[in-house]
C-alpha cells in the first residue's frame, strides 16, 4: 500500500513536471522575468547616494538586498499553478480517469503543490544566475546554499498547499486569480520582501513578523549579505509547510471532486 | 459502524454477479436521477445500459466506479461493495469514457506509463507493448496524444481501460462520433477483449444496432428507471406490432385512428402521431386514406426491433440517424443561401 502511494505521486508528480517544461513559453517566461524584475527594481535606486543605500537597506547594493526578497515574493504567486492545473483536468475529465485509480485524494493534493513549488524553484539558479551578472556576489558554503534552497521550497510548499486547499472545490477558471489577488499583496506587502521593517508602521510590523515571506526573506538575506544566520526561521517556514500540507490534505479528502 | 456495515452487505449478494446493484438512488437536489435500481450484470458477459438523454446512464456508471455516493442502497463490483471498498473496485475496473480523456499534453506511451503508475504495476512495460500494437498505435507511440485522430484517441483509452488487467469494464458510449467504419472495428476488439480475456463489459449507448450486435444482456433505463430487462431477443419478442410515425402540419383526429381496425394503440407526439398496428402493409393504406395528405411532412416505419421495443418503453427514438440528416439539409440550406 505505501509502495503503491509513492508509485502514484511520482507519477503525479513527474506528470506535472513534464507538462510544465513542454511549454516552450512557460521556459522562456521563467528566464525572462527574474532579469525584468532585476533591471526593474535594481535601476530604481540606482542613482541613489551611497550613503542613503547603506542607510536603509544595509547594503550598497539594492539588487542584493531585493534578490531574496523577490524569490521569497514569487514563492508565495507559486500556488496559483498548481491551483490552475487541478481546475483543468476537473475541467477537461482528467481529474475524473485519477480518481478512477486506487489513487487518494490527498495524493492528488501533495503531488500538484510539489509540482508547483518545484516549478517555482526554477527561478532560484536563473535568478541568482541574473543576479551575479548585476554584479551580487555569493558565498561559497553549499551548507548555506542547502540551507536557502529549503527555505524557499518551504514557503513554496507551504503557499502552495495554501493556495490550493483554499481552491481545492473549486472549477471556475477565475477563482485562482481571485485568490491570488486576495493573498498574494497583502502578504507581499507587509513581508520585508522589498523594503525593510524599520520603515513600518507598527500594525504591520506586527503582521510581518509572522508572515512566513519575512521568515524566507530575513533567511535568504542573511545568506546573500552575510551575518550570522538564523537557523529557527528554516525550522519556522519547515513547519509551516507541513502545517498547511497536512491542513491542505484533510481538505482535499473532503472537498475535491470530479466536478 | 460495524453493526450498520454488516446489515449493508446482508442486503445485497456480492457474489451474484461482476455488477450487483440493490435500490440504488441518486438524487441531484430535488431531482431524481436514478430511482432503485437494481441491476445484476453476469460474469464475462457485454451488458447494455439503453436510454435516451438524460435517463441515468452516465450516473450509473460514476456510481458504480464510486465516483459521486449512492443516497440509498448498494451497489457491488467485481465482488467489493462500492460503498466500503472503492479501491479495491478502482483497482478492479477500467473505463472508458463518452468524452476521451487522455492527456494531451503527453506520448500515447506516457498515457500508459501514468496509468501504469496510478494502479501500481510493475509488469507492465511488455503488456502495454502488446496492447499498442493490438491496437494499431505501435507506431505512434511516442507521438504527443493531441496529434491523434478520434479513432485513435479511442482506442488509446480502451489500451489504458485494459493495462491493469481489470475484471470489469466499463464503456459509456464507447462508439459516439466514430464513422461506421471505425465503429465496427470496435465492436470486434470489445467482442474480442471480452472473449478473450473473459472481462465483464457494462456499456451504455444510444445506438440500437450496437446494443444488438454485442450485447448478451440488456437493460432499458429512462428517467433514472430500469423500465425492461432480457436478452435482445427477449425484449423484441415483447413487442410484435410495428410502429407507424406520422409527422403532420395539423391536427389529427385521434380517435379516427385509436378505433381503426389493426389498430392496437395510438398517440399523440409532438408533431403528429404514433400508431402500433399489427401489419403496416395492410393497415397503412386505410391510415392514409383517413388523412389529409397536404398536410403529411413525413411518414416512418418501424418494422419489430429494438428500436421498435425502446420507442415503445420510452416514447422516444434512440438513434440519431434522424438528426444527422437534419443537420445536413440545414447545411445545404445554409450553403444555398450563400450563393
Ligand atoms: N452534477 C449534476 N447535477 C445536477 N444534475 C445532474 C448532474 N449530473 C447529471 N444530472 C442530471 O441527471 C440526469 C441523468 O444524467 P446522465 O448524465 O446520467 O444521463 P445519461 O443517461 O448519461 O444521458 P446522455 O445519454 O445524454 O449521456 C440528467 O437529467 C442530468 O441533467
Ligand atoms: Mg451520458
Amino acid at each position: 500500500m505505501r509502495n503503491a502511494t509513492l508509485n502514484q505521486f511520482y507519477g503525479l508528480l513527474a506528470r506535472e513536471i513534464k507538462k510544465t517544461y513542454r511549454n516552450p513559453w512557460i521556459i522562456a517566461i521563467t528566464v525572462v522575468q527574474p532579469f525584468m524584475w532585476l533591471a526593474f527594481f535594481g535601476s530604481s535606486f540606482s542613482s541613489a547616494p551611497k550613503s542613503f543605500l547603506e542607510g536603509f537597506f544595509h547594503t550598497y547594493s539594492y539588487v542584493a538586498f531585493l534578490l531574496p526578497g523577490v524569490l521569497s515574493t514569487s514563492m508565495l504567486t507559486v500556488g496559483m499553478f498548481g491551483s490552475m492545473s487541478t481546475i483543468q483536468d476537473k475541467r477537461f475529465g482528467y481529474m475524473k480517469r485519477i480518481l478512477l485509480t486506487p489513487t487518494d485524494k490527498a495524493t492528488i493534493f501533495v503531488a500538484k503543490s510539489m509540482g508547483s513549488t518545484t516549478r517555482g524553484m526554477v527561478q532560484l539558479p536563473v535568478m541568482a544566475t541574473a543576479a551575479a551578472l548585476f554584479g551580487v556576489s555569493f558565498p561559497l558554503n553549499p551548507v548555506l546554499w542547502l540551507g536557502w534552497i529549503a527555505a524557499l521550497f518551504f514557503l513554496g510548499l507551504g503557499f502552495s498547499s495554501l493556495f490550493m486547499a483554499l481552491t481545492v472545490a473549486s472549477t471556475d477558471w477565475q477563482t485562482p486569480g481571485v485568490i491570488s489577488n486576495f493573498i498574494t499583496m497583502p502578504l507581499m506587502f507587509s513581508s520585508t520582501a522589498l523594503f525593510p521593517q524599520a520603515n513600518f508602521p507598527a500594525w504591520m510590523r506586527a503582521i510581518s513578523a509572522v508572515n512566513p515571506v519575512t521568515f524566507s526573506a530575513t533567511f535568504g538575506r542573511t545568506i546573500v549579505l552575510g551575518g550570522s544566520i538564523d537557523w529557527t526561521l528554516l525550522a519556522y517556514l519547515a513547519l509551516f509547510a507541513a502545517m498547511m500540507l497536512f491542513i491542505g490534505s484533510v481538505m482535499a479528502t473532503k472537498w475535491l471532486k470530479v466536478e | 459502524m460495524k453493526r450498520s456495515d454488516t446489515a449493508h452487505t446482508d442486503a445485497i449478494d456480492c457474489d451474484a454477479g461482476a455488477i450487483v446493484t440493490k435500490g440504488i438512488t441518486k438524487r441531484y437536489g430535488s431531482f431524481t436521477a436514478l430511482e432503485n435500481v437494481d441491476m445484476i450484470v453476469p460474469r464475462g458477459t457485454i451488458f447494455g445500459l439503453l436510454g435516451p438523454n438524460g435517463a441515468g446512464k452516465t450516473t450509473m456508471i460514476k456510481v458504480l466506479t464510486a465516483l459521486i455516493p449512492a443516497d440509498a442502497g448498494s451497489a457491488c463490483v467485481s465482488g467489493h461493495d462500492v460503498r466500503r471498498e472503492p479501491k479495491l473496485v478502482r483497482a478492479d475496473i477500467g473505463w472508458v469514457a463518452a468524452e476521451v480523456i487522455l492527456d494531451d499534453d503527453l506520448s500515447a506511451m506516457e498515457n500508459l506509463w501514468l496509468q501504469a503508475k496510478l494502479q501500481n504495476l510493475s509488469d507492465w512495460k511488455n503488456r502495454a507493448l502488446d496492447l499498442l500494437r493490438y491496437f494499431e498505435l505501435y507506431d505512434r507511440r511516442n507521438s504527443r496524444v493531441s496529434q491523434f485522430s478520434t479513432g485513435m484517441r479511442k482506442k488509446l483509452e480502451i489500451a489504458l481501460a485494459l493495462l491493469h488487467q481489470p475484471r470489469v469494464i466499463f464503456m459509456d458510449e464507447p462508439t459516439i462520433g466514430l464513422d461506421p467504419g471505425t465503429r465496427r472495428m470496435l465492436w470486434q476488439l470489445i467482442t474480442g477483449i471480452n472473449r478473450e480475456y473473459g472481462v465483464t463489459i457494462l456499456l451504455t449507448s444510444h445506438y440500437i444496432e450496437e446494443a444488438d450486435a454485442l450485447c448478451s444482456n440488456l437493460a432499458i433505463i429512462d428517467h433514472g428507471r430500469i423500465v425492461a430487462t432480457g436478452t435482445p431477443s427477449e425484449l423484441k419478442s415483447r413487442v410484435k406490432a410495428d410502429i407507424v410515425e406520422i409527422a403532420l402540419n395539423y391536427e389529427p383526429d385521434m380517435p379516427t385512428f385509436a378505433h381503426m381496425d389493426g389498430v392496437q394503440e395510438a398517440a399523440r407526439t409532438e408533431n403528429g402521431m404514433r400508431l402500433k398496428v399489427a401489419s403496416s402493409e395492410s393497415v397503412l393504406p386505410r391510415i392514409l386514406s383517413c388523412l389529409n395528405i397536404d398536410g403529411v411532412l413525413k411518414i416512418n416505419v418501424d418494422k419489430p426491433s429494438l428500436e421498435t421495443v425502446f420507442i415503445d418503453l420510452t416514447g422516444k427514438r434512440l438513434s440519431d440517424d434522424e438528426g444527422r440528416m437534419d443537420m445536413r439539409k440545414f447545411y445545404a440550406t445554409l450553403r444555398m443561401t450563400r450563393r
